[in-house]
């Protein structure tokens, strides 16, 4: 089931002063996020990803194009009873405690009185913050406030959660429990809409990304369809034979690194088991055998070099 | 609910900025010495003496606490609600409020409606008490002086609705009470008063045309504190006017709030 769906949406901003010059945020986007997905956006900084948050959550208006979330238009306010948001660098009330925090939005998400208080213990103890649910925020640090978001952003109990840079400002440590967190949350059939810097981050948790840059949708798939090579396999072996490496070089163009690895690209499984054959006939033990992958970073570097 | 929310949000707000703590202390302090006051042996003779002018003297005491109010309530509501819009446009707030299931309309009605039920709180909490001074006092009761809590918080509506527009189009609390200090203690006293002082001094009829097109557009805080000393007096209402084109400019200027607020990006 597609819980968000864009079609061609535009975003032009006002150039600044009397300038009559349109910037463009958003270039004819379109793309789908499914049920249960952890949904990472990726792209430079004003690549228009939080525009594109924006527009999703109503808090911009598209110039053109439409967008839907569990099936209803953006323009109707009802599908936000079922999403949750932690925005970048958010901003509570300050004079409120974190217990008052979720009490205050758990109302606005158009929760009971004794839904937010039978919720509130519940949440501030998976994000680890039961014991300052009596402290003033202004209190707090940063890695506090972010836990404290992620709980604010869970009491409505949502199906689709948009999480601008959750980790940002955690250390390491608050980092695994909020990708633990966020795990727990796919796990209940949750989709989670991931916008972040932290590469590494998004490989871990999501399935699907897309990559953003100068409002143009230039890459979209899973983590292994992004990372992917193609179809280079790696194989680590024991010390390989000077007839060997000729085959290898020779029938398989194979590129080697050294006496004990080489990269083969092979489209078939027939011709990888080839391979392994020849290896075997010559008494050559492998050791490993992988798909060859790039990491998102290097492929999120280079995407973006070719496009400048 | 989600109403009540944030009525009860700006409250808290306001609660937590202590201005209205201090209005309160304030008023307590008024309160007290308007008590001490009117215990003093002096007042106790000119009471004995008023006789049967008592409701004189009663409305004279409460007309000068209405003053005395109003004054309180520019300075300190004024400055109170002034940043209640820019707060909630900071970035980071307006984000999470818009992501709500709440229209942007309710919003700004919901930060309106708790404004000035705050400043209808503070007014009957000070308006009330000397009222209840002043009657046990002299044994004179005179409902209509708590008119004036209505009719104060319809002054202080119509000037939040002025600072509600400028949060909205500038999100500036400074200028937000900068140009209502000078509506109200400048430009509306002196168009109120354009006939006497104004075309005195101006005979083109093009100009005092344009003046009195101002007077009947802007707010009237000065025709409104005279309506309401009349009420407490019991004197006659000559005209409704300043209320009935008071109220107009509120609603335009809260209309257009919300108009605004709708159509912006954040």
């Amino acid at each position: 089931m597609e819980v968000i769906s864009t079609k061609n949406l535009k975003k032009e901003y006002k150039g600044s002063g009397f300038s009559k010059e349109r910037i463009t945020a958003l270039k004819n986007f379109s793309f789908t996020v499914n049920e249960g997905d952890i949904f990472g956006l990726l792209g430079p900084n004003g690549a228009g990803k939080t525009t594109l948050v924006k527009i999703l959550l109503g808090i911009v208006y598209p110039t053109e194009g439409d967008a839907s979330i569990f099936g209803e238009s953006i323009k109707n306010e009802k599908y936000k009873t079922k999403i949750g948001y932690l925005p970048e660098n958010h901003k509570f009330p300050n004079y409120l405690t974190g217990e008052q925090v979720l009490h205050y939005f758990g109302m606005l998400s158009g929760l009971s009185n004794a839904q937010v208080k039978s919720r509130s213990d519940e949440y501030l103890k998976i994000v680890d913050m039961e014991k300052w649910k009596k402290t003033k925020i202004k209190k707090y640090s940063k890695g506090m406030m972010q836990r404290l978001g992620i709980a604010q952003a869970m009491i409505n109990e949502p199906d689709l959660i948009f999480l601008d840079e959750p980790t940002d400002g955690v250390d390491p440590i608050g980092r695994k429990e909020i990708r633990d967190i966020l795990i727990g949350l796919k796990d209940k059939g949750k989709t989670i809409f991931l916008n972040s810097h932290l590469l590494s981050e998004i490989e871990l948790i999501c399935n699907k990304v897309a990559i953003l840059n100068k409002g143009e949708l230039i890459k979209e798939g899973t983590i292994d369809e992004i990372t992917s090579t193609g179809n280079k396999h790696v194989f680590t072996t024991s010390d390989l034979s000077d007839d060997v490496i000729n085959i290898l070089l020779n029938q398989y163009f194979a590129t080697l690194h050294g006496k004990n690895e080489f990269i083969v690209n092979s489209d078939s499984a027939e011709s990888l088991n080839t391979v392994i054959d020849i290896l075997r006939k010559n008494n050559v033990n492998i050791l490993s055998l992988t798909k060859e992958k790039n990491t998102l970073e290097n492929m999120f570097i280079n995407l973006i070099e070719q496009q400048n | 609910m989600i109403f009540k929310t944030i009525i009860s949000g700006v409250i808290k707000e306001a609660i937590a900025k202590k201005i209205f703590i201090g209005f309160f202390i304030l008023s307590t302090l008024i309160i007290l010495g308007f008590l001490a006051f009117v215990g003093f042996d002096s007042v106790e003779g000119i009471a004995t003496m008023a006789g049967d002018d008592i409701k004189q003297l009663v409305i004279g005491f409460e007309g000068f606490m209405l003053g005395v109010s109003y004054l309180l309530l520019i300075t300190f509501c004024l400055i109170g609600v002034s940043s209640i819009i820019p707060s909630m446009l900071e970035k980071g707030n307006v984000d999470l409020l818009l992501s709500k299931p709440v229209s942007r309309g309710q919003i700004i009605l919901g930060k309106f409606t708790g404004g000035l039920l705050l400043i209808f709180l503070s007014l009957v909490y000070l308006i009330g008490a000397v009222w209840l001074i002043v009657s046990i006092k002299f044994g004179y009761w005179n409902p209509t002086f708590l008119m004036s809590i209505i009719m104060l918080t319809f002054s202080f509506a119509v000037i939040y609705s002025l600072v509600i527009f400028i949060g909205i189009t500038t999100q500036s609390s400074v200028l937000s009470i900068i140009i209502n200090i000078f509506l109200i203690f400048l430009i509306c006293p002196l168009l109120a008063n354009r006939e006497t002082v104004l075309f005195q001094f101006i005979t083109n009829n093009v100009v005092q045309f344009i003046i009195n097109f101002f007077y009947y557009v802007l707010p009237k805080p000065s025709d409104l504190q005279t309506i309401t000393v009349k009420i407490i007096s019991g004197e006659k209402i000559d005209s409704w006017q300043p209320v009935v084109t008071s109220a107009l400019f509120l609603i335009t200027f809260l209309s257009a709030s919300i108009y605004i607020f709708k159509k912006k990006d954040y």
